[in-house]
């Protein structure tokens, strides 16, 4: 059983290792080129609501950071971190739906479903090696662009703030942890599981519809708006537009957030008591039973 | 194994819309038969193949190797093998990565065997399936299918699309090199004449249903062919002959249960090759059926 479902891993790595290695791994050399050309002073990007420029960094500022406590300083840090490490994430987010709406749609459409099928591999297990893929595989594979994201940047900053005379090389080092790396891992882990009603709905659209696409969205749209009509409510579009975001962003998790404030590890477990993530949970469990019945009856091959 | 009853079917039935593609197909198959599926389009064959893969639901009962497909399907997938009429391997694999993957999900695999059998191929292992030629892809899938110590073959026009070199080459490497006389070999095909030296047993089907079903020494015993010399042509039509046609201007003529020593006397006589044997048993049931 081991040996099968790293074997079928393995499979899913080959097949879209552009979307969940490459794109991330070029994302994240292009925000490196980016954090480098900025603390050379090569270029700058200022916009409206954005601004990161070594400009940031004035007297004020310095102030500021000489005055810091050890937690604020992490916290910035953290905070900074997050927010550059955002492109990475969308990146894979895109890819995700994108993912787990072809998945089941492509085998279908050039009939490799029935070489798969052909084998001795139960629908189950595929769907669950599918799931494993989506909800533990894939963060690991998006950890190690943000590590190196985060290391680049760090380096760059530090290497500024000596060249220029603002704090020592070691400031932004004694305020940043390795098991940060956790964090982030079991954060990715938690957000998988938080969206996973969605990806698991755009899968049972790829076993099952001819147009998956149309099929994913037309069933969804007609839900809220008959909501809307019959019970004057918007629970389903809340419930569709909560997922697609940041767990820790949602209307459903009891923590407001402040804007320097990044999940803490403790957030994690808030969330596992939440009637939403449970309720997502118990959503995704019948979503796969749905897929797996589909998949192992649906004899129409015809995609478009 | 000897005389182990692979397949037993008792009117299974599969309906599509208002359509019977199977109309209670009851079924023997015993261990080391090589049957072929003889019938026109939409005659079942595949359906039923399916039927017998798991990868349908039907209504009657259906058991192989001792299981229900439908229930037990991966269980079954163990100790069967199949290849259908399109090229389904999937096509943004390598062959080796193809390879490494049946290896990893097959516990009856050899990845081994499979290697010497492809070496003997030009298809190289770091090759996308995608820029293999078709006779490629099939001669890809055979070598896997080959190297899986399984008990039961189905063929669903495996070779559809090759070319006569690569048709031969496939059931010339099937026979030498896969079959042991205990494994069973299921094989639908429209080129009959191609198969009609490898098999033991035929079924023929029409509309969902089996309308012959023996083997081929039997077959050969039971019908024989008959092109009668021009002035025994009306003393041979008298003994009656259930199928006549003419061929290059000649009477040929097919007799069920009639002695070859009533016959020889009266030209030529031969087994009936499996196709016309088929054409003449098709044409027979539509007569019956208008009468």
């Amino acid at each position: 059983m081991i040996t099968t479902l790293f074997t079928m891993i393995r499979r899913e790595i080959q097949e879209h290792k552009l979307a969940f290695i490459y794109a991330p791994f070029i994302v994240a050399l292009v925000l490196c080129l980016v954090i480098i050309s900025v603390y050379l002073g090569l270029t700058d990007i200022q916009t409206t609501t954005f601004n990161f420029s070594t400009e940031l960094y004035d007297e004020e500022f310095q102030e500021d950071m000489l005055q810091a406590t050890p937690e604020s300083k992490t916290a910035v840090i953290r905070s900074g971190l997050t927010v550059l490490g955002l492109p990475i994430l969308l990146t894979v987010g895109f890819g995700l739906l994108a993912y787990s709406l072809s998945t089941f749609a492509d085998e279908r459409k050039d009939r490799s479903l029935i070489f798969w099928r052909s084998l001795p591999v139960s629908d189950l297990t595929t769907v669950m090696s599918k799931l494993i893929f989506v909800v533990i595989v894939i963060p690991l594979l998006v950890v190690p662009n943000l590590f190196l994201l985060q290391l680049i940047s760090l380096l760059s900053v530090s290497f500024y703030f000596v060249s220029n005379d603002i704090v020592p090389f070691g400031y932004v080092w004694t305020s940043y942890f390795i098991s940060d790396w956790f964090r982030i891992i079991f954060s990715l882990w938690a957000q998988a599981l938080w969206s996973l009603p969605i990806l698991l709905w755009l899968m049972l659209a790829g076993t099952y519809f001819k147009k998956p696409v149309i099929g994913a969205i037309v069933p969804l749209v007609a839900l809220v708006v008959l909501e809307g009509i019959i019970f004057k409510a918007n629970n389903i579009q809340e419930f569709i537009e909560n997922r697609l975001g940041f767990w820790s962003r949602s209307d459903s998790f009891p923590i407001e957030y402040a804007e320097a404030r990044v999940v803490d590890i403790s957030d994690i477990y808030l969330l596992l008591t939440t009637q939403a993530f449970w309720i997502g949970i118990l959503a995704s469990v019948v979503l796969i039973a749905g897929i797996v019945y589909t998949r192992s009856t649906n004899n129409d091959y015809t995609v478009e | 194994m000897g005389n182990e009853i692979v397949i037993k079917a008792n009117g299974v039935k599969k309906k599509y819309d208002d359509s019977l593609a199977l109309d209670g197909i009851d079924l023997e198959v015993i261990s080391g038969q090589i049957l072929g599926f003889i019938g026109p389009n939409g005659a079942g064959k595949s359906t039923f193949l399916q039927s017998v893969l798991g990868l349908i639901n039907t209504e009657g009962n259906l058991e192989v190797l001792g299981l229900d497909p439908r229930k037990d399907r991966h269980k079954l997938l163990k100790e069967v093998c199949y290849i259908t009429d399109v090229a389904v391997l999937p096509k943004w694999m390598t062959v080796n990565q193809v390879l490494q993957y049946v290896n990893g999900v097959h516990p009856s695999f050899n990845l081994e065997k499979c290697l010497t059998i492809l070496s003997r191929t030009n298809i190289k292992r770091s090759s996308k399936v995608r820029v293999l030629s078709r006779g490629m892809m099939v001669q890809l899938h055979l070598s896997i299918v080959m190297a899986i110590d399984a008990k039961l073959l189905v063929l669903d026009e495996p070779t559809l699309g090759l070319d006569l070199v690569y048709r031969k080459e496939f059931y010339s490497q099937l026979i030498e090199d896969y079959y042991d006389g205990d494994k069973t070999i299921l094989i639908s095909t429209h080129q009959v004449e191609e198969i009609e030296g490898v098999l033991s047993d035929a079924v023929f089907m029409n509309q969902g249903r089996v309308v012959l079903h023996d083997s081929i020494e039997s077959i050969n015993k039971k019908f024989l062919e008959l092109r009668p010399n021009q002035d025994f042509i009306e003393k041979a039509k008298s003994l009656r002959p259930i199928h006549q046609r003419l061929e290059l201007g000649r009477e040929v003529l097919l007799f069920e249960d009639t002695e070859m020593d009533k016959l020889s006397n009266l030209g030529e006589v031969r087994p009936p090759f499996i196709a016309d044997l088929f054409m003449a048993i098709m044409d027979k049931t539509k007569k019956e059926i208008e009468a």
